[in-house]
């Protein structure tokens, strides 16, 4: 060997850092806040074959959307000169590779070195609205995927450089804000295209069969890096179910079974015997189960190693078509992250007995997604506020869960400043604060939730939420007690309160508390382990009330 | 006679500038340094110790800067003081759940960053300032004495204030501040308003936090740092390098400690600039190798660019603490002399981030490190002179150097001098990817700037990775391993103030937001009386700019605001604006445009000498030449190599690579083809090859 394997590992490096520009590139072109700010995307080089090199993500539950993205347009163009150099391939079906919901656009560039397709560049971003029954595309109510927006079945937005200007004219007569669409649009063609053009100027350097074999070793190496964390891990079958409350529109519950088997040499996630489709939008389509797979296999295996298609090499997924995690058409899908965060909790429950070093007790499992819209009481304007919600991590072997963090299909999403919040919105916030329901209690205790106190300001509001975790607690872990609920209350001026699971557009009087409530994570270990002083402690920051340190812990005070 | 002299206390030395002023003729004497050990805790000893081994005594001085690592090392070391935190009622938690981020996205034990405070010592009042800055609720004073008993029991010795919407009206605040410091008057108590007057609440609390956390021992090491020098007689209190750039007076540091927590940087990025100005180069990417990391930044047109999104602990991995205080921005990689090369288990070879930092240090120090670093390398490969190694202080190992190369190589099936090879060329990998968010990421063309690199072991890299960027110049000023300190002596007094107040950019509105300049320029104009600064007659200038944004959008971009006789100028405003935002962003939009941020920087020029320029002699450049050794320069071969002394080097000069250009502490690498010519500030300039 010569020091040229020195050159490959930097042409490796390279393609890694191809993902980071292109993730600058997009939050640098990007029109809109959901993709910029709470970077609500994806991006990613995959080979010519559509094996995922680099990807640069702000969110955990893309994982799985850019390769499969290429490898179901490769079959939608299955011969040489279907695809060529100039062509854009644009998609959102949610039932193939790529697929979450409609909001989800992918757009995949071919690279071509003269006229050998070798890599593809792929990113996959939210936008801000892709038509449909309700504004911004996301409803909790929907029935089919016709309400849910506009459908772009794998087709060419560019062919050979050139501007499809028919579709851009039919998207642009279907979205309530169009120049935002658009601009979203050419957002992300332009990132894929700066990633395009990266692996074209590595090829003019190295040559296209040194960039070629380090895309073959990069894979590789993901592979060998996995598999000495898969010897590591113990052997045998666990399994485990959940279930998802509830649908928006009546059903429920649903449940999801998961049986994993993990030898030496892969692991095999088996989710036969889950339960068939919704009829609210809480159906998820294979992608989101796959994405979801992937990112606890990721969790108990290295999450250091950068995410590449060999690492997944060693992963086999089972699903039957059909069920409430292999959506077929014409499902909605709106929803698809509460069963997919729900897949990936099953999975991780059924592993945390064995894996205490990696995983945690059970956390809040749900973005929490909340919408609040009005009439702003000093502009006059129309506001639409809309954020996911921070909840309770799982106590873990070692150390106490963290409170208030986003879910596991969160990533690089903040939540927002109260002091921009009031400034934006016709809402004060009264309280950000961790709360004391019982629950998560253990030697290591579950991570706090939080609650979120919105007093109208404006004359009314409406208020749209969806959550999971409603009446199933996040598990505790090794003997460790459950968490607490997610749930949203409205406290009227006669003071009246109602709770709700799922809603969409419930009025909200001005005066009138919006009050969101986030689980407390599970706990982990017999609470009556954890050291007195620890116990003293938690007393003294307020972690835990003295009922539950008497009843939970035990702990008798001094005198 | 008279000396102005700058000292920077790094992690690893404490570095001393200095040069005399003849009094009667107002010319400066020759440039000279002097290095010495950083003496942790009691750094001001270090100080000291570099004065004596200069020959300076503090009687001479007439002016002294001073840059110092102790405010951003007690953060980091965890050695600062307990504080308390006072918080609106329903927001103490803020300061745990911070923003809810997890950027190890597929880490289930993920765990943000523990908080400075502990809940129980998070108190909270009723009080409330609405968006509009309105007071809805005033001060329930009666809660504080209650509050003040509690921290003193638990041992608290700085009280931090936070109050939602404080950077619009501190009223409240200041009503808290006051009674505090009546109950208590021994402790140190910071508000936010005193630090940022920016939006975003857990930002502007992590940074009132984080400054009261270091204020006690920042101001007792000022003190003691004035005492010393004052004993030694030292008439003047001494000026501290800021993180923005620019210096303060000793009272507005002590004031005001975490605006000092880039210090150091921030000199050699200001430095940077001016030298870049007097050398007519405007555009520059500016590298700074150090034993630990290597920093970067980008200059455009001369402006050092400041951010107030500054983290400390920021990783791809952690989210680190957010601190709202102006700082220069800089990209930093764990890539330095230091860092060490290590092989994983699917055989990559990595180097960095860890480091052998000064103990055990390289394997070439023989002080027992095992593990081959950069400048082990480097000096494998004959760039580093082994008679000047360590400033000439150090023997290298040699037998441990190979030995540790040969094990290297053993893991990766290549020899030791193949490894060697390999490790440079990852580590100029991993600082062409840190150049590369700099610049082209940010919509930079990297040819149309020049290179300036400083440190330790920024001139052995830079040809390098010019080349791979395509840079076409490359210039490393004279004596580039003190850059930092030498900067201290180029500037002035400076404070940015940064206020958050929305305003759209509307004609209505433009007298509006001349005003809140105007406040702004008062307050700059009070803190400078306050300060007491006397130095003649210079007056104070202010420079105006706006973070501004398309209305709906979110992210801002900063640009200078004309103000004229007609007050400001809207339309020129705006479409510096409309520019600046399409250079960063790639686009325009005909949507309305809104100020977020203002911003005044107010600076005092500090009068001092024009730098010395060369004069030729008349010297050849054989007469530079130290002679000859066999250089291995990678990918340009293994050549017979040119030695020339730097600081013999002479304007007109001209010399081609395969060549090494060496001071006792630096070495500026340059692969054959390149050619290499001085100017008269003694800097070096390699012009590449074009290929």
């Amino acid at each position: 060997m010569s020091s040229d394997v020195f050159t490959q590992e930097i042409i490796k490096d390279a393609l890694v850092a191809v993902g980071y520009e292109m993730f600058d590139a997009m939050i640098r072109t990007s029109m809109s806040p959901i993709i910029y700010e709470t970077t609500d995307f994806a991006v990613g080089v995959t080979d010519a074959r559509g094996n995922l090199l680099a990807q640069g993500n702000g969110v955990a539950a893309f994982l799985a959307t850019l390769d499969t993205a290429v490898q179901s347009t490769l079959l939608h163009y299955p011969k040489a000169g279907d695809v060529l150099p100039g062509d854009v391939i644009i998609t959102n079906i949610p039932y193939e590779g790529g697929g979450t919901h409609l909001s989800d656009v992918v757009i995949l560039v071919p690279v071509f070195h003269e006229h050998r397709l070798i890599a593809w560049t792929v990113n996959k971003a939210h936008w801000t609205e892709v038509g449909g029954a309700q504004a911004g595309s996301v409803s909790t109510n929907a029935s089919e995927i016709f309400q849910e927006g506009l459908q772009f079945p794998f087709i060419k937005l560019y062919e050979q450089g050139r501007l499809n200007e028919a579709l851009v004219a039919v998207i642009r007569a279907n979205v309530r804000l169009p120049e935002s669409t658009i601009g979203d649009m050419h957002a992300g063609v332009a990132a894929a295209r700066v990633g395009a053009r990266r692996v074209s100027e590595l090829v003019d350097k190295y040559g296209v069969d040194h960039v070629v074999a380090a895309m073959d070793g990069l894979l590789d190496y993901g592979e060998r890096m996995t598999r000495e964390e898969l010897a590591r891990l113990p052997a045998g079958t666990y399994e485990a179910q959940d279930v998802v409350e509830t649908d928006g529109v009546g059903g429920g519950p649903f449940t999801i079974k998961v049986k994993v088997t993990i030898s030496a040499q892969k692991i095999t996630v088996d989710y036969t015997g889950s339960c068939g489709p919704a009829k609210g939008p809480i159906n998820c389509s294979y992608t989101g189960l796959v994405t979801g797979v992937r990112c606890v296999f990721k969790a108990i295996t290295n999450p250091e190693i950068p995410a590449n298609g060999g690492c997944f090499r060693l992963l086999e997924i089972i699903c039957p078509k059909g069920t409430l995690i292999s959506a077929q058409a014409p499902a909605p899908v709106s929803l698809y992250y509460e069963p997919l965060i729900t897949a990936m909790d099953v999975m991780w429950k059924a592993l945390a007995p064995v894996m205490p070093e990696r995983l945690p007790a059970g956390h809040q499992r749900a973005v929490n997604a909340t919408f609040v819209a009005g009439i702003h009481p000093d502009t006059k304007e129309l506001f639409v506020m809309g954020e996911p919600l921070v909840g309770g991590w799982g106590g873990a072997s070692g150390r106490d869960g963290d409170g208030g963090q986003f879910c596991c299909a969160n990533g690089e999403t903040y939540n927002i400043p109260t002091e921009l919040f009031e400034s934006r919105y016709g809402l004060k916030v009264e309280q950000y604060a961790f709360h004391d329901e019982d629950g998560g209690a253990g030697q290591f205790r579950g991570g706090k939730g939080v609650v979120l106190d919105y007093r109208v300001t404006a004359d009314e509001a409406f208020v749209t939420y969806a959550s999971s975790r409603t009446q199933v607690p996040p598990w505790g872990s090794h003997g460790g007690q459950p968490g607490s609920l997610n749930g949203l209350q409205i406290i009227r001026s006669d003071g009246s309160v109602s709770h709700h699971e799922m809603c969409t557009a419930v009025r909200v009087a001005k005066g009138e508390l919006i009050r969101l409530t986030t689980a407390t994570g599970g706990g982990f270990g017999d609470p009556r382990q954890r050291p007195r002083e620890l116990v003293e402690r938690d007393l003294r920051n307020g972690y835990v009330t003295p009922e539950q340190a008497r009843r939970d812990y035990g702990h008798v005070a001094a005198r | 006679m008279q000396i102005r002299a700058a000292s920077d206390v790094g992690g690893t030395f404490t570095d001393l500038v200095f040069y005399d002023i003849d009094t009667g003729t107002g010319r400066c004497g020759t440039v000279r340094t002097a290095k010495v050990d950083t003496t942790p805790p009691n750094f001001e000893a270090g100080v000291m110790n570099s004065l004596a081994k200069g020959g300076v005594s503090p009687a001479e001085i007439s002016f002294f800067a001073h840059g110092a690592t102790v405010v951003i090392n007690a953060i980091t070391e965890r050695r600062g003081v307990r504080v308390g935190l006072i918080t609106t009622q329903g927001f103490r938690d803020v300061l745990e759940i911070a923003r809810g981020n997890r950027p190890d996205l597929f880490n289930f034990q993920f765990h943000k960053p523990l908080p400075f405070v502990q809940r129980e010592l998070r108190a909270e009042v009723r009080e409330r300032t609405n968006y509009k800055g309105e007071i809805e609720q005033s001060v329930e004073q009666d809660e504080l004495p209650g509050i003040v008993a509690r921290f003193k029991a638990a041992g608290v010795e700085a009280i931090a204030v936070c109050f939602l919407h404080a950077y619009r009206n501190p009223a409240n605040e200041v009503a808290v501040a006051r009674r505090l410091r009546d109950l208590w008057p021994e402790v140190s108590v910071l508000a936010s308003h005193q630090l940022s007057r920016e939006w975003r609440e857990y930002e502007r609390t992590s940074t009132t936090v984080l400054s009261a956390y270091v204020h006690p021992i920042a101001k007792r090491y000022i003190e003691s740092l004035e005492s010393r020098l004052k004993a030694g007689g030292y008439r003047q209190p001494p000026y501290m390098m800021l993180s923005n750039g620019g210096i303060a007076t000793v009272a507005m540091a002590k004031e005001n400690p975490i605006a000092m927590v880039e210090s150091g940087p921030s000199s050699g990025i200001y430095a940077a600039a001016h030298l870049g100005h007097l050398i007519g180069r405007r555009n520059l990417l500016v590298l700074d190798i150090g034993g630990t990391t290597a920093k970067c930044t980008l200059v455009e047109n001369g402006e050092v660019r400041i951010t107030t999104e500054y983290f400390v602990e920021r990783t791809r991995r952690t989210p680190g603490y957010p601190i709202q205080t102006p700082v220069s921005e800089i990209v930093e990689i764990g890539n330095g002399g230091g860092s060490i090369a290590w092989v994983d288990a699917g055989g990559k070879l990595h180097v960095g981030p860890q480091s052998a930092g000064a103990r055990p240090g390289p394997v070439a120090y023989g002080r027992g490190g095992t593990e081959p670093t950069t400048t082990d390398a480097n000096l494998l490969l004959g760039r580093i002179d082994p008679k000047s190694f360590g400033g000439g202080e150090i023997t290298p190992d040699w037998d441990a150097v190979r030995a540790a190369f040969d094990t290297l190589g053993r893991k990766l099936g290549v020899s030791g001098v193949e490894a060697a090879r390999g490790v440079v060329r990852i580590a100029n990998a991993n600082m062409t990817n840190a150049l590369r968010l700099v610049s082209t990421n940010k919509g930079y063309d990297p040819r149309e700037f020049a290179l300036m690199a400083f440190g330790g072991g920024g001139p052995m890299h830079a040809v390098a990775l010019a080349e791979e960027l395509k840079i076409p110049e490359v210039i490393v000023p004279v004596n580039s391993s003190v850059f930092s300190a030498w900067g201290m002596l180029l500037t002035d007094l400076r404070r940015d103030y940064v206020h958050t107040h929305l305003l759209p950019l509307t004609p209505e509105n433009a007298p509006a937001a001349l005003r809140q300049f105007r406040d702004m320029e008062a307050e700059a104009a009070a803190n400078v009386s306050q300060d007491g600064i006397a130095l003649g007659d210079t007056a104070m200038s202010c420079e105006h700019f706006a973070d501004m944004r398309y209305q709906g959008q979110e992210h801002t971009v900063k640009v200078p605001v004309a103000i004229g006789a007609q007050g400001i100028d809207l339309a020129a405003t705006i479409d510096r604006f409309h520019a600046a935002h399409q250079k960063r962003y790639t686009y325009r939009l005909p949507n309305p445009v809104q100020i977020v941020n203002f911003h005044v920087i107010a600076r005092v020029a500090v009068p001092k000498p024009d730098l010395p320029r060369q004069q030729a002699t008349g010297r050849k450049l054989g007469d530079t030449l130290i002679g000859r050794r066999i250089v291995d320069f990678d990918a340009h071969g293994v050549h017979d190599a040119a030695i020339y002394d730097g600081l013999r080097l002479e304007p007109g000069m001209e010399l081609e690579g395969p060549a090494i250009v060496q001071e006792p502490m630096v070495t500026l690498v340059v692969p054959p083809g390149n050619k290499v010519s001085t100017d008269e500030f003694g800097s070096y300039h390699v012009h590449l090859r074009q290929s």
